[in-house]
């Protein structure tokens, strides 16, 4: 039996990539409708994907084949085709707000002067070619890249806290627990991480207390978004929803910044590497999927197609994006919550198998 | 063929396969028997050759036979040979040959006598503190210095020889025991599968080692110092010795090695990890510095403080060329100046510095054609080059194109191919061991001899990403149990 991760790999994929997309325009969304409740609608979000997630866990421990095997075993080689298809549309719709908001973010506020749409190519180039890599690489890199994320979370807190009022977010639920709802329900898409350990079963030995520690290291980062809302929130406040991209207003104001320039940019260059590949994990794992449902014998033809449509999208309806981006936080959004939670948590109930079931590595 | 018991036919043959003007057929009698010698007049040793071979056949009180040549020479290293091919190739290799009428074999002795250089320290890597000696051309003294440092019988070399024409000894050191017996046989079964007209060094075995045909990166290490090669191979590396070649090739290969210098090891942990870190950040550096100010100069500005900015507004004044092209120009002269120094001689190439480095740098920033944070920025990122020497080749290019990428995409662009070489290296493996070990995938143990240089008490493992059949190399404490 050969398995692609370790246990650390996949609790280092969740603290390298779990915090960062949710560091762009995500605070402004949830703030427009929560205001300085956000946090709360933030903490929904982290319990119901902490719920999901320790269900997976059980799932992982008792299931005896990895994902793909599952879903064949219930529900048989068309059945699980079509569950696979629904996870296809559900990673490439999934995939494609953060993509948004991070071209955007590179447009506007990375670059002095406007570039070219072909500036944000070469992350496609990176998408593409980890697309064509096993599981195995993506374990490697979360064991790399988790200092970047840990070295920018850290360097971007420091800068910010000075100018941070935490009483603004009082008094705590003013908003009502129906703006709480809605800012949760506004931000499915950029949640629901718990859904990636579903790809994982099978694929690492579950040890015993590994549950434990996938749990904190899910706990960890989410606490951190958490934290980074709040003090979103205490540095705006009223005008936080105006602040479309939070990652680069959050330290904007602090003194070290005005003697020796944008020293916060370092910490947003390294949160930008780290989330290279969190944004490629909807792409990866819809590579992934169309190769299962299209058995194709090189992964680079399912790679090349998922990595195309973006492109194709991106270029051609590169002026309604945000037409697109309300579309899919319209209609999506439900289908991200059966797919991210529902779903997994039904994993419980599953026949997981025999012991010694082909695993498919 | 095999050997006929007509000497006559033999020395045919044998003049026939071997038509050099060197090849020296001595043709003695003895009581009556005819006997000729075969050897390379300029390698054997004659001396050897007439106290240990002629001199007991002069001796000899009956006619030459099987039993009485049996123990009758004193040469050390005696073979008995039956075919006619293998004949050849050992009188080529610089042994002498013994036949005799009326015997259908041939001795050979290994009496040869190469010119060879001092053992002296090697250029590549001069240390304050350690050992001084280095390999040298010939295989015969590098074993030597390989068994002075590890006298155990579990010491192994096993010789093969490499090269159509050339021949070329090459010898495979490992450790029994510690080394991984698929690894040593994967290796072996890679040389014996070399089919090339010569092996001049061992960097022509180097090209036949890696997996990756296409790649940039190094996949097997070298070290030209006897005590680096010990510790390489106790920590259950196989190493390749190629006769003519004072470089030893050793595998499995981690691209941390040659962040590792060997003064690290002689030297206090704390000033070694200093060293090693400060290597790690020449390196990036070097890499970067070049590809992010033209990324900054072009695309962004807020990233420069303002006081450096106008610094910089002021010195870019009426150069005529693009931050990118200035950069890329300045590299290249750069590159060229190193590439001259080395190949010039020793006394040339330092005047070639002077005039490149202080004389054209200042004319050119005087002139205004390049400006002075560009050369500054240039000449610093060069410098920082040369704290991994090893992987100064590969760091150059990836410095060029580096400097492309930011020039033409911006900082973002830099990060992205920064990611790309991220998952490139991550992925890479040579003999199933992957190149970005301990770090990437993770192996703490390892992390001991990683950037962070533990205590030599702490090292009580060899390193697990090697994946060796022994793990365990030094007792509780470094204490006998």
């Amino acid at each position: 039996m050969q398995f692609q991760l370790k246990t650390r790999q996949v609790c280092l994929f969740f603290i390298a990539f779990l915090p960062i997309i949710k560091l762009f325009s995500l605070p402004s969304v949830i703030a427009d409708v929560a205001r300085e409740d956000m946090w709360i609608s933030t903490l929904i979000n982290v319990l119901l994907d902490l719920f999901t997630l320790i269900v997976l866990i059980f799932t992982c421990k008792k299931c005896k084949t990895d994902f793909y095997g599952l879903l064949e075993l219930n529900f048989g080689k068309v059945g699980s085709k079509i569950i696979l298809g629904i996870y296809f549309i559900t990673f490439m719709v999934k995939g494609f707000i953060p993509v948004m908001e991070q071209k955007s973010f590179i447009e506007l506020a990375l670059y002095e002067t406007l570039p070219n749409f072909f500036n944000f190519m070469p992350f496609f180039v990176v998408c593409f070619y980890l697309c064509l890599k096993k599981l195995r690489v993506l374990g490697r890199i979360a064991d790399v890249f988790f200092v970047c994320t840990a070295l920018g979370l850290i360097l971007l807190f420091a800068l910010s806290l000075p100018n941070c009022d935490f009483t603004a977010i009082l008094p705590v639920g003013a908003r009502g627990s129906v703006n709480h709802l809605k800012g949760s329900y506004y931000s499915f898409n950029w949640f629901g991480d718990a859904m990636y350990l579903m790809f994982f079963i099978g694929q690492f030995e579950y040890k015993k207390k590994d549950g434990l520690k996938i749990v904190l290291s899910f706990v960890i980062p989410s606490l951190a978004v958490i934290l980074f809302m709040i003090m979103f929130y205490g540095i705006f406040t009223s005008i936080a929803y105006r602040q479309f991209f939070a990652l680069t207003e959050i330290s904007k104001y602090t003194v070290i910044i005005n003697n020796i320039g944008r020293f916060d940019y370092f910490a947003i260059l390294f949160l930008l590497a780290s989330n290279c590949f969190a944004l490629s994990l909807p792409l990866y794992f819809a590579t992934t999927i169309l190769n299962k449902i299209c058995a194709f014998n090189k992964r680079w033809i399912s790679a090349l197609i998922v990595t195309l449509t973006y492109v194709a999208v991106l270029l051609i309806f590169e002026q309604f994006s945000a037409t697109i981006t309300s579309t899919i936080s319209y209609y999506f959004n439900t289908l991200f919550f059966i797919t991210a939670n529902v779903f997994p948590v039904c994993t419980a109930l599953l026949n997981k198998g025999v012991k010694n079931e082909n695993l498919a590595v | 063929m095999n050997i006929s018991k007509k000497l006559k036919t033999n020395v045919e043959y044998l003049k026939k396969k071997l038509r050099s003007d060197d090849v020296e057929f001595l043709d003695i009698t003895v009581k009556d028997v005819p006997v000729t010698l075969i050897f390379l007049k300029d390698v054997a040793d004659k001396e050897a050759l007439g106290e240990l071979v002629l001199k007991p056949l002069s001796n000899m009180t009956a006619a030459p036979e099987k039993n009485s040549l049996e123990n009758l020479f004193l040469s050390p290293e005696k073979t008995v040979v039956k075919n006619m091919e293998e004949l050849v190739s050992q009188i080529v290799l610089g042994d002498t040959a013994f036949l005799c009428e009326g015997l259908d074999f041939s001795y050979t002795f290994g009496l040869k006598k190469f010119e060879k250089r001092p053992i002296s320290e090697p250029p590549t890597s001069a240390v304050i503190k350690g050992p001084r000696e280095g390999f040298v051309e010939s295989l015969p003294v590098n074993i030597s210095l390989m068994r002075r440092r590890i006298k155990s019988p579990d010491l192994i070399f096993e010789n093969l020889t490499v090269g159509r024409y050339s021949k070329t000894p090459v010898s495979l050191c490992y450790i029994d025991g510690i080394a991984k017996k698929s690894l040593v046989n994967s290796l072996k079964k890679k040389l014996q599968s070399i089919s090339i007209d010569a092996v001049l060094d061992s960097s022509y075995v180097e090209k036949f080692l890696g997996e990756h045909k296409t790649s940039i990166f190094k996949q097997v290490g070298n070290t030209e110092k006897p005590d680096i090669l010990s510790a390489k191979i106790l920590e259950g590396r196989v190493a390749i010795f190629v006769d003519g070649s004072p470089i030893v090739l050793t595998v499995p290969y981690l691209l941390m090695e040659d962040f590792q210098s060997p003064s690290d090891y002689y030297n206090s942990s704390y000033s070694a990890t200093i060293a090693r870190v400060l290597r790690l950040l020449s390196v990036s550096i070097s890499l970067l510095l070049p590809s992010l100010f033209v990324a900054a100069e072009l695309f962004h500005l807020q990233l420069i403080p303002l006081s450096f900015l106008l610094t910089i507004v002021n010195s870019i004044k009426g150069i005529p060329l693009s931050p990118s092209y200035e950069m890329f120009f300045t590299l290249l002269i750069f590159e060229i100046l190193n590439e001259a120094s080395v190949r010039m001689p020793k006394y040339v190439g330092m005047v070639v510095s002077i005039v490149g480095g202080l004389v054209l740098g200042e004319t050119a920033v005087n002139a205004g054609i390049i400006s002075a944070p560009t050369l500054m920025i240039v000449a610093f990122s060069g410098i920082c080059l040369f704290t991994v020497p090893e992987l100064e080749q590969i760091l150059s290019l990836i410095r060029l194109v580096l400097l492309i990428i930011g020039g033409s995409f911006g900082g973002y662009g830099i990060i992205m191919a920064i990611c790309f070489i991220a998952i490139y290296l991550v992925s890479f493996e040579n003999y199933k061991t992957p190149l970005m070990a301990p770090f990437s995938p993770l192996v703490t143990p390892d992390l001991k001899d990683g950037i962070y240089k533990g205590f030599l008490i702490e090292q009580r493992k060899r390193p697990l990403s090697l994946k060796n059949a022994n793990v365990r190399r030094m007792g509780q404490n470094g204490k006998r149990s």
